[in-house]
């Protein structure tokens, strides 16, 4: 078997019907063997905070090994990441700090919201807990669970391929389909996405730079080291 | 108070060297004291708080130098408490294996008491948490702000009168922990929250000269996700999953201290098998933490291979779980009188290889690390904490023993039969790095010997209290009769109704001790549980520990404290 019979059928582009897979030539789009490339070498940066992100250390380890599907390539830098797994409950404190790294990380991104803590809150519907991330950034897949199995992991990546390969991704916070989301009740998901939309419109129309861009750091005072040289 | 006559103490009371002592010294300033579930509680005036912890501390008779625990406790709209509020100490003696709880009343007209910092270092923490969830301050206190919430917020959330689900939104997060002189040559660095050594999400900022660290602060509160205000609203067995996810790295641990916090309470023991079957699936739980503790510690310096070696044997003791209750990491199995369901069949054979697999992944592990240079060079004579410092900060458990501190509830206190089994308690000798490694390696091996012994003899008959005031009826017989349907349908709806009173249960997690410290009014919801999370008190020690030290150091110290943000943060 060639290298070629191994790649037949992996750069089908929908839009370009001049596909050939076969034989010692296969023709096809550039965007088609960017998408294959681009689903086939996913680096996660995992944001994980609590009970989730040990699973999501079993989906990584040697027994799930997340590498089988080209992902296994973690970034601890949301600069060097095109997929967030957000693995935890996000208490009110870190909803900043989640918003800024997401910030940071290069289009194209997708999210895997893992855990229903993530989607929704989970159980802790209390003072301090964020009632889903979708409050604050896009989310691509949820993972019911708590925490998901490693195996309902492995689907969520696989979906995240599937909407890599057809070009998707979440354009807006979602949520809206949601229990709670009509703008009703204790936890307005809509009001609450709407003030941040509003903070980063502010701060653009401001010249402020978008959050997670520091600003104030102080320069490094000049050291006269002539004195010592001589 | 003033012109009340001294408190009536019974003769039993006065023969507990705390009360005596405190009697003594205090006059008319100590207010009462009870002994309920063997427990010693005294009530003192706050004018005379700092007096009576200093005795308990320095008395050569008490010598109370482990701190455990301090909290607040609100009694909105209770008769039998004088003022609203109450800070409530918990101080343990190694020497003597005491417990002592001393409990101030605080008004809230006036909530001030002096501060403890002076006397117990990890004081500080436990008096800024009191102040963030009940707004009693603290007088003297060298850094009263926000603790587990943010700073946007307004109120104390642990009050009674405080909505559970009221939330304030932060838009920008604390930037500087330090104070930085103006024109300083030091560098800042900010490790966290989201760092990939720090394992959860708690944040540090260090201060440099090159790469020596001058000075460092930390942060914590970003997985403050409520478990103690939830709680409140549940009923008692419905706290069980909450606990699954303080540390989650052991779960199982979690909710059997919970349950026999709350079996105490009760006056309830659980049956036999199940206090073995406890033992087991605990031990098991511990080995399974110290894993992810090494294996991740070392991950963050370079070395990647014992990583995949022991997860293989971590994934083995997932199995094991799943077969006795359905769910790897959650597992929810234990119930207050008992286990939800007895174990499968082929239990002690499934065990047993298990524990021969596990066993050779730590094998593999201790050839890989303990005589690795470059894993000794990056261990040894780092994070150096002596054992006065321990006891101030309160440490707990590997890490105290670390240090040189033998103490392990397992054996101090026995509960769920830890007296029929043979086991030693491994001590450091310098409290550096690599003594917590040693220490934890050397107690999964005692672990394994533990579960060796347990299942050589695992008592038969049921595995959950045949009591229909606590425990469910099985089901054939709630399907069978209308008793059992009334039982049922009673315990579902009314819940388990403990006795008033106040216990603080304890159990040697895989940190070091975990406490509950349950306050009931007798009705079906827990008035106030305080968690004692070991490595609240651990982490709270790190920036003394990082000083003087390399930056890089900082990430080699952090993962042998092994802390868990769910825990820490509750």
């Amino acid at each position: 078997m060639g290298v070629l019979d191994l790649l037949k059928g992996k750069f089908v582009d929908p839009t370009y019907a001049g596909v050939h897979g076969g034989g010692d030539i296969i023709t096809t789009t550039v965007d088609a063997v960017v998408k294959w490339g681009r689903k086939s070498s996913i680096w996660p940066m995992p944001f994980g905070t609590a009970c989730c992100a040990i699973e999501f250390m079993a989906l990584t380890g040697s027994h799930y090994d997340l590498a089988r599907f080209g992902a296994e390539v973690l970034r601890f830098s949301p600069r060097q990441s095109d997929l967030m797994f957000v693995a935890g409950t996000i208490p009110d404190k870190l909803g900043p700090v989640l918003k800024t790294i997401y910030d940071q990380m290069p289009e194209p991104k997708w999210v895997i919201s893992m855990g229903v803590c993530a989607s929704s809150g989970g159980f802790y519907r209390s003072y301090h807990v964020m009632q889903g991330i979708d409050e604050l950034i896009p989310v691509d897949v949820y993972v019911p669970g708590c925490p998901p199995s490693p195996e309902g992991l492995v689907a969520a990546v696989m979906k995240i391929q599937e909407k890599i390969q057809t070009s998707q991704q979440a354009g807006a916070p979602q949520g809206a389909h949601r229990v709670g989301a009509n703008g009703e009740g204790m936890y307005d998901r809509r009001a609450r996405r709407a003030e941040w939309a509003k903070d980063d419109a502010e701060r653009r129309a401001a010249g402020l730079p978008p959050r997670g861009v520091l600003t104030d750091l102080k320069p490094e005072p000049e050291i006269d080291h002539g004195a010592h040289h001589g | 108070m003033a012109s009340a006559a001294l408190p009536a103490l019974s003769p039993a009371l006065l023969e507990q060297p705390a009360v005596r002592v405190l009697s003594e010294a205090l006059g008319e300033n100590l207010l009462g004291a009870s002994d309920f579930r063997g427990e010693v509680a005294i009530t003192v005036d706050r004018k005379a708080w700092l007096k009576a912890v200093s005795l308990l501390k320095d008395h050569p008779e008490l010598d109370y130098k482990l701190f455990l625990d301090l909290c607040g406790v609100d009694f909105l709209d209770r008769e039998e408490e004088p003022e609203r509020f109450v800070v409530v100490l918990h101080l343990y003696s190694v020497s003597k294996k005491r417990h002592v709880r001393l409990r101030t009343p605080v008004p809230e007209a006036d909530p001030k008491l002096p501060t403890l910092v002076p006397l117990f270092k990890g004081a500080n923490w436990f008096e800024r948490e009191a102040w963030d969830m009940y707004g009693i301050v603290f007088e003297g206190h060298p850094n009263l702000i926000r603790l587990l919430t943010h700073d946007a917020f307004v109120g104390h959330p642990l009050r009674k009168d405080y909505p559970q689900g009221q939330r304030h939104v932060l838009k920008e997060p604390r930037k500087w922990l330090l104070d930085v002189p103006h024109g300083s040559e030091h560098v800042v660095i900010n490790l966290g929250p989201s760092h990939p050594a720090m394992h959860g999400c708690f944040r540090v900022q260090a201060l440099l000269d090159g790469e020596i660290v001058k000075d460092a602060e930390a942060e914590i509160g970003y997985m403050h996700r409520n478990f103690e205000k939830m709680v409140e609203a549940r009923t008692y067995w419905q706290v069980i999953p909450y606990t699954d996810r303080l540390n989650y790295c052991s779960s199982f641990m979690n909710g059997h201290g919970w349950a026999l916090a709350v079996e105490k309470l009760l006056g309830v023991p659980a049956p036999p098998r199940a206090e073995a079957v406890r033992v087991i699936l605990s031990e098991f739980s511990r080995i399974m933490d110290h894993f992810v503790c090494i294996s991740t510690n070392v991950v963050d310096l370079g070395a990647i291979t014992p990583f995949f070696v022991v997860f293989r044997g971590r994934e083995k003791i997932y199995e094991l779980l799943e077969s006795c209750c359905g769910a790897r990491l959650t597992v929810s199995y234990v119930r207050i009188g008992g286990l939800a369901q007895d174990v499968p069949e082929d239990f002690v054979a499934r065990c047993r290889e298990t524990l021969d697999f596990v066993m050779d992944a730590a094998k593999q592990m201790d050839e890989l690390l303990t005589r690795n240079v470059i894993f000794t060079r990056r261990f040894r004579d780092i994070g150096v904490m002596s054992k006065e410092d321990a006891l101030s900060y309160g440490w707990a458990g590997p890490a105290l023993r670390g240090s040189g501190v033998e103490t392990d509830v397992r054996r101090d206190a026995p509960y769920s039969g830890y007296d029929q089994y043979d086991f030693d308690v491994p001590v450091g000798t310098t409290g550096d790095c690599y003594d917590r490694y040693l220490v934890r390696m050397e107690e999964i091996r005692q672990s394994a010997r533990i579960i060796r012994q347990a299942l050589d003899k695992l008592p038969g008959g049921p595995v959950i209290v045949d009591d229909r005031k606590v425990a469910l009826p099985p089901k054939s017989e709630v399907y069978g009769n209308i008793e059992s349907l009334m039982n049922h349908f009673k315990l579902v709806y009314d819940g388990i109704l403990p006795p008033k009173g106040e216990v603080y249960g304890k159990t040697e997690g895989a940190n070091g001790e975990l406490g509950y410290y349950v306050v009931s009014d007798g009705s079906k919801h827990p008035w106030r549980v305080k968690v004692r999370p070991p490595c609240y008190n651990n982490y709270q020690a790190y920036p003394q520990l990082l000083k003087g030290g390399q930056i890089a150091d900082a990430i080699a110290i952090i993962g042998g404290l092994n802390v868990i943000a769910g825990e820490l943060d509750r």
